[in-house]
C-alpha cells in the first residue's frame, strides 16, 4: 500500500505536484493516468525518495522508503528506461543491483527469461532499443521480487505483444495481492488494464476512483437509435438538456435520455424504432471531460468523483 | 525486438529472490561489479602503470646521462655542491610519473560518481540504496582502495625497473632508504588524496568534464597562478603552503625544503583535502534531488 499526504513537490516556482493525497491499495492495478508534465514521474520519483518532496510526506506499507530493511524486495520500480551506465551490459546491471541485497544470481537469470532479455542479456545495453531498454527497467522492478511495483509509463516503446505482457503481468501481480501502481498518458491502455485510476492534471488529483465511476461519473447517458423516422423521432425528443446527433439517415445519437425514456417518448408518438443502443462513453472522453473542468469550473458537485479544490471559480 | 517473445508472467518461487537485506557489504560489492565492468577503468588503470613506470625508466635514464656528464666535468660537479642530494634525487625517480598518474587516477575517481549521473544510472542504484550515505561510502571506499592498490604497485613497479637503470649510472636506489621509503608511502597517500578530492568533486559537480576540469585546475592552474602572484601579494606564499598539491609533495620530499610545512603539518592538511570536500559532498548528495 503506498499512501501519499499532502505531497508536493516545487521546482523553484514551479509547483510540479500540489498537495496530493491519495491512496494505492494492494490487490489491484491502480492506474495514475494524466498528461505529460502533470507531475505523474514526479510522484513516483518522490515515493521512492530520488525526489525530496517539499512537503508532505508518502509511505509504503506504512514507512518511508528509505526507512525499510530491504527496499528492492519493498518496491520495484521502472522510473525511466534505460537507468543504466551504457558501456554495462544487462546481466552485469542487474547483478550488480542484486548484489546490494545479496539476491542469487539465480534470480538475476529468472527476470532476464522473464523479461525475454536472454539474447541480449551479455551486450552492451547502450545498443538498445527503447522497447528493450523497457524490458530491462522491469526486469530490474521485478529482482526484488517486491509487494509493490511502481511503473513509470512501461507500455513506452513497447511491441504490441510487450503491451499485453505488461498487462498481464499487472494483472497477475494484482491477483497476488501485490500493490501495482502503473503511471500512462495512454487512456486506453489503461482502461484495459487498471482496476482503480487516479487522474491527475496539472500536479493535482482530479479524480480517484474505480475505473467504471471514472468512466461513468462524468458520462450523460447516450444512446444510438435506429429508425426509418429519424426526423420525426429528433422533433419527439427535442428539449433542453437534450443533444441529437444525425449519424445517418437512419441512425441519431441520443445525449441526455437513457433507453427508457426514448422508448416512452417514441411510444407516445407513435415512431418506430428497431434498434436502441447504450453508448458506453470510453475513459478517453471521460478524461477529456475530466481535464475540461479541471480548466474551466470549480468542481464536480454532486458527482461520485472525488474532486480536488481548484480554489478557482469558473 | 518483436520477434522475440517475453515470457508469461508466472509466480516466482517463494524466496526467489532470497530474503537478504540491504546491506553495506552488499553496496560495496555492488561497487565493485559496478567498476570493474566499465573497460575504461582498466583502460585507465593500466595507463596508469605505464605511465609511472615509462616515467621512471626515462628519468633515471636521463639523470644518468646528465650525472655521467657531470663527472667528467669537475668544475660543475662542485656547483653541484653537496653530494647527498644525489640521494634524494635517485629516490625520486620512481614518483616521476606520479604527476600525469595523479591526474588518470583522479579522471577515474571523478567518473566513478559523475557517470552515474551523466548516464541515468544513478536512479537504478539510489533506488536499490535509498541512504545515499551508503553509496557514498562504498564508492569511498573503492576508491581508496583502488588508489592505495595502483600507486603502490605502480611505485614499486617504477623501482625495480628504475633501480637497475640507476645503478648502470652509478646512483644508488635503496629501498630502505628514509628518502625512498617517504616517496613511497607519501607518494600513495598523495594519489589517494588526489582521488578522494576527485570523487568528491564528481558527487559534487556529478559532471565528468566539470569534475576533471576542476581537478586539473586545483592542482595545476592553481599553485602556478598563485605562486605567481605571491610576488605581488605576499600572503598568498602561505597560501600557496596550503594547495593540496603543495602540502602533498611536501611530505614525499625529505624535510628541509623551503616554505614547506613541517611534516605533521602537512599531514594534516592532506588530510583536511581527504575530508572535507568528501563531508560537502556528502552533504550536497543527501539534499540534492536525484
Amino acid at each position: 500500500m503506498i499512501t501519499a499526504e499532502a505531497l508536493t513537490k516545487n521546482y523553484g516556482t514551479k509547483r510540479a505536484v500540489d498537495s496530493v493525497s491519495f491512496t494505492v491499495q494492494p490487490g489491484k492495478v491502480t492506474g495514475f493516468l494524466g498528461p505529460n508534465g502533470a507531475g505523474k514521474s514526479t510522484t513516483m520519483r518522490m515515493i521512492v525518495g530520488l525526489d525530496r518532496p517539499s512537503i508532505g510526506n508518502v509511505t509504503v506499507n506504512g514507512r518511508k522508503y528509505a526507512e525499510h530493511a530491504a527496499p528492492l524486495r519493498e518496491v520495484g520500480a521502472l522510473l525511466e528506461a534505460k537507468s543504466v551506465h551504457k558501456s554495462r551490459s544487462a546481466r552485469t546491471h542487474l547483478r550488480a543491483l542484486a548484489a546490494t541485497h545479496s539476491i542469487p544470481k539465480k534470480r538475476v537469470d529468472d527476470v532476464i527469461e522473464l523479461t525475454g532479455l536472454e539474447a541480449v542479456a551479455t551486450k552492451k545495453v547502450g545498443g538498445f532499443s527503447l522497447g528493450m531498454g523497457q524490458r530491462l527497467g522491469i526486469a530490474v522492478a521485478l529482482l526484488g521480487d517486491p509487494q509493490t511495483l511502481i511503473l513509470d509509463e512501461p507500455v513506452n516503446g513497447l511491441d504490441p505483444e510487450g503491451v499485453l505482457w505488461v498487462r498481464n503481468l499487472a494483472r497477475y501481480q494484482a491477483a497476488q495481492g501485490k500493490t501495482v501502481f502503473i503511471s500512462s498518458h495512454l487512456m486506453s491502455e489503461m482502461a484495459l488494464t487498471a482496476d482503480h485510476l487516479i487522474v491527475i492534471g496539472r500536479g493535482r488529483i482530479i479524480a480517484d476512483a474505480p475505473i467504471d465511476q471514472v468512466i461513468g461519473g462524468t458520462n450523460v447517458p447516450t444512446c444510438r437509435v435506429k429508425t426509418d423516422s429519424a426526423e420525426e423521432l429528433m422533433n419527439a425528443l427535442a428539449a433542453q438538456d437534450v443533444q441529437l446527433t444525425r449519424l445517418d439517415a437512419a441512425t441519431v445519437e441520443v445525449a441526455g435520455l437513457d433507453g427508457r425514456a426514448i422508448a416512452t417518448r417514441a411510444m407516445e408518438t407513435g415512431i418506430m424504432i428497431y434498434e436502441l443502443t447504450p453508448v458506453k462513453q470510453s475513459l478517453e472522453a471521460a478524461y477529456m471531460a475530466l481535464t475540461q473542468d479541471e480548466v474551466e469550473y470549480h468542481s464536480h458537485v454532486g458527482n461520485p468523483l472525488t474532486t480536488a479544490n481548484s480554489g478557482k471559480q469558473a | 525486438m518483436s520477434t522475440e517473445t517475453m515470457k508469461r508472467p508466472r509466480s516466482a518461487e517463494p524466496g526467489a529472490a532470497g530474503s537478504g537485506k540491504l546491506k553495506f557489504s552488499g553496496v560495496l560489492r555492488s561497487e565493485f561489479i559496478k567498476f570493474f565492468s566499465l573497460p575504461s577503468t582498466l583502460i585507465l588503470i593500466l595507463s596508469t602503470l605505464v605511465v609511472m613506470v615509462g616515467f621512471a625508466a626515462l628519468s633515471a635514464w636521463g639523470i644518468g646521462v646528465s650525472m655521467e656528464a657531470m663527472a667528467s666535468d669537475p668544475e660543475m660537479m662542485a656547483q653541484m655542491g653537496v653530494m647527498g642530494d644525489m640521494e634524494t634525487m635517485a629516490a625520486a625517480i620512481p614518483g616521476s610519473g606520479l604527476m600525469f598518474a595523479q591526474l588518470i587516477m583522479g579522471a577515474l575517481a571523478v567518473m566513478v560518481m559523475s557517470s552515474e549521473f551523466a548516464t541515468g544510472a544513478a536512479r537504478s542504484t539510489f533506488v536499490a540504496v535509498p541512504n545515499r550515505q551508503l553509496v557514498l561510502g562504498a564508492k569511498t571506499l573503492l576508491v581508496s582502495i583502488v588508489s592505495i592498490v595502483v600507486a603502490l604497485v605502480s611505485l614499486l613497479l617504477s623501482y625495480l625497473l628504475a633501480k637497475p637503470i640507476a645503478e648502470n649510472y652509478k646512483l644508488s636506489l635503496e629501498f630502505s632508504s628514509e628518502a625512498f621509503q617517504r616517496q613511497l608511502w607519501f607518494g600513495v597517500l598523495y594519489v589517494l588524496m588526489v582521488s578522494l578530492i576527485a570523487l568528491a568533486l564528481g558527487a559534487l559537480l556529478r559532471n565528468s568534464a566539470g569534475g576533471i576540469v576542476v581537478l586539473a585546475a586545483l592542482f595545476f592552474v592553481l599553485p602556478i597562478a598563485v605562486g605567481s602572484l605571491s610576488s605581488i601579494v605576499s600572503w598568498l606564499a602561505d597560501v600557496a603552503r596550503f594547495l593540496p598539491d603543495a602540502a602533498g609533495t611536501a611530505l614525499m620530499m625529505m624535510p628541509g625544503a623551503d616554505n614547506a610545512l613541517e611534516t605533521w603539518a602537512s599531514g594534516l592538511v592532506v588530510a583536511g583535502w581527504c575530508i572535507i570536500p568528501l563531508a560537502f559532498a556528502a552533504v550536497t548528495l543527501q539534499r540534492r534531488d536525484i
